[in-house]
């Protein structure tokens, strides 16, 4: 297309004279004028809406021109918070989908950029054909919730980086000032080599929509995302990935291990699907370092989400302070970086600079890694990121259509295995006796 | 058996004009709610106050229906809190430390609630009220958590030093929501991240985009501030 075309070179030449090649990931983020990409938005809940707000608040001459969301609802109200919040930056007219062809008519616009925040579930075949489409992405995380979904990812990371196509995670603390200034400290050797640690995202619960008459078994499963495994990963895989994440990150690698434990102690009711509500995970690394994971999502308990890093010289809680050599601590700028719009920053800078970032294998490595400590729990088992890496674990049922759904079983350590069919065996009775 | 004499003590804390101190127990809990009288000040009729911050033990019980027994007419009316996200004053502590992070919308609320609850009137304190709380208590530096004593986070409610009027906390620590004219609101009295010189009772701040702005969600959430881990409120009782 000739717009395409005449658009990305302008973008190149803009760059230059702009000065956007100067791009600093610890630069506070200002608004990125000049650089008029065209943006999609594929998922238009919460947080894909937030997301489409915060790239035009990181660069305000993006437009967003597409939205596509499975329920007409959800579109008709992102489509309206956003006439709100960025006004003429939204130029969807003729460009709205809704239905199960959403995603394959958003691609097919002229958009540049997509963002993409379904539920989880749905992100391989999203990626893989956001990159097919040669689409720049915003993808939020996890991106994957078993590990023929990651396998998947990970082509479409090799594929993106031979493209020139850009991909930045939905990770934000890899975009947050204070995590980024103290993790190169931690790189440098500030608390030596790092032994131990924990990582934490313990809080309450969270929404779920109600079943009203009518509805599918499908829709229901798929408005209470957060509660099915194949949809969100667990709240391990779609929440405390962003601890594990930094264990990753301040460890320069993944697992090779994960033992723990889990289950359904409170929120037991049918309507919050059948995942568990904690988690408590042992992870070793190739160093022998062991990291703690604990979440949590029980109503009333204390809350607490961070990290904590245990090394030869000192300790340190990753992002705001560093007991060792040099000692330091963050201090907070009176109006703080927002990490949800600097990653959008990062993002249309690198497009812009024509050096296109690309963090798909890195969250497709800590999605992994969320799996494997949630895979540790479900079974009992020990899992080795070998295993993990390798398994037929595939939880997405094919879904084309509004129809009925089984509830997948609550998983049952030491009954439950790895390879497994996620909606249970055949032969199992409806009791759950075995 | 109840006798005239001891229900007219029982009822005496409601009315006396010179007592200093009600307990106000807070009916499906154990807790009591503890005020302490302001004396009348220019324009100012005395008023009643909570003479702490309005701790998390109290706010948890508003945020999830936690109250058990007979409900009062009226609190089923009142809307409720989603429950919260995570919020960045959460490393701080819980039980005995003050709620924060709440929108005044939600501060208002609870007033509804507690309201609702008890059978008494609270309301958040005006501008006007506040300050004279805090001139009138004589509160300075030294009763208040701030600056470097705080090391960046709150601490338990009532632990340093009462006012002149058995008040605690009005400086420092959080600050705390007020109505002012008009409609508008303002957060009073500097927090445990201030310096000494927001640590007044003339100290105000109006809500700014960065206390509520790493919400990721569109809309945000009209009950949490994502990024205020320093606002937290106190209540006034009408006579």
């Amino acid at each position: 297309m000739m717009d395409d075309l005449s658009r990305r070179s302008f973008l190149k030449t803009s760059a230059a004279v702009a000065g956007v090649a100067a791009w600093s990931r610890t630069a506070a983020a200002r608004a990125l004028r000049g650089v008029p990409l065209r943006a999609g938005v594929i998922g238009c809940g919460g947080r894909g809406t937030g997301a489409a707000r915060d790239l035009i608040a990181a660069a305000p001459d993006v437009t967003i021109t597409a939205l596509g969301d499975l329920f007409p609802d959800r579109l008709a109200r992102s489509k309206a918070q956003l006439t709100q919040a960025i006004g003429p930056q939204l130029r969807t007219e003729g460009r709205e989908f809704s239905g199960f062809d959403a995603v394959a008519q958003v691609l097919a616009t002229d958009c540049d950029l997509v963002i993409l925040a379904t539920p989880p579930g749905f992100r391989p075949q999203h990626l893989a054909a956001a990159v097919a489409a040669g689409k720049h992405i915003f993808t939020e995380k996890p991106v994957a919730v078993d590990p023929v979904g990651v396998r998947s990812v990970l082509a479409s990371a090799e594929r993106a980086a031979a493209n020139g196509t850009a991909v930045v995670a939905g990770t934000q603390r890899r975009h947050d000032p204070k995590y980024v200034e103290a993790m190169r400290r931690l790189h440098d050797g500030a608390i030596g080599e790092i032994l131990s640690g924990q990582v934490y995202w313990n809080q309450g619960g969270l929404w779920h929509v109600e079943r009203t008459s009518g509805m599918s078994d499908v829709e229901w499963q798929i408005r209470n995302w957060l509660y099915l495994a194949w949809l969100s990963g667990d709240h391990v895989v779609e929440q405390h990935i962003h601890n594990l994440d930094v264990a990753n990150w301040a460890l320069g690698g993944t697992p090779v291990r994960a033992n723990g434990v889990g289950g359904r102690q409170v929120r037991v009711d049918p309507s919050y699907g059948h995942i568990f509500d904690h988690f408590g995970v042992e992870l070793e690394y190739a160093n022998g370092a062991r990291i703690l994971s604990m979440c949590r999502q029980q109503d009333g308990t204390a809350r607490y989400v961070g990290e904590y890093f245990v090394g030869t010289r000192g300790t340190s809680d990753g992002s705001s302070w560093i007991r060792g050599s040099p000692a330091w601590r963050w201090t907070e700028a009176e109006e703080p970086v927002n990490p949800y719009v600097q990653e959008h920053a990062d993002l249309v800078a690198s497009i812009a600079a024509g050096r296109p970032l690309n963090e798909l294998r890195q969250v497709a490595e800590s999605t992994l890694t969320a799996i494997m400590v949630r895979e540790a729990a479900y079974t009992g088992q020990v899992i080795t990121w070998d295993q993990i890496l390798a398994s037929d674990l595939d939880l997405m049922p094919d879904v084309e259509a509004f129809g009925t759904m089984a509830m997948p079983p609550v998983p049952a350590p030491g009954i439950t295995q790895l390879n497994r069919p996620p909606f249970g065996y055949a032969q199992e009775s409806p009791a759950g006796g075995r | 058996m109840i006798t005239p004499m001891i229900a007219a003590l029982l009822a005496l804390p409601l009315q006396a004009g010179d007592r200093a101190t009600l307990e106000v127990p807070i009916p499906g809990t154990v807790m009591n709610l503890t005020l302490q009288r302001v004396p009348a000040g220019v324009e100012i009729p005395a008023f009643w106050i909570t003479a702490t911050e309005i701790s998390w033990d109290l706010y948890d019980i508003f945020v999830f229906s936690l109250e058990r027994g007979t409900v009062p007419d009226g609190v089923d009316a009142v809307a409720r809190p989603s429950r919260p996200y995570v919020l960045p004053g959460d490393a701080f502590g819980h039980a005995g430390r003050p709620a924060l992070g709440m929108t005044f919308h939600a501060a208002r609320t609870f007033a509804q609630w507690l309201s609702a609850i008890t059978g008494q009137r609270f309301r958040l304190p005006t501008e006007a009220e506040w300050t004279h709380a805090c001139t009138a208590g004589a509160n300075d530096t030294t009763m208040a958590w701030y600056g470097e004593k705080a090391a960046g986070r709150t601490h338990p409610i009532g632990a340093l030093a009462p006012d002149a009027n058995r008040v605690h906390d009005l400086l420092g620590n959080t600050g705390e929501w007020v109505a002012a004219r008009e409609g508008d609101s303002l957060v009073m009295g500097g927090s445990y991240r201030d310096a000494a010189d927001r640590i007044t009772c003339s100290s105000s701040q109006r809500q700014r985009p960065f206390w509520n702005q790493t919400d990721p969600q569109l809309p945000k959430s009209r009950w949490w501030l994502s990024d205020a881990p320093f606002v937290g409120l106190r209540l006034v009782r009408e006579p």
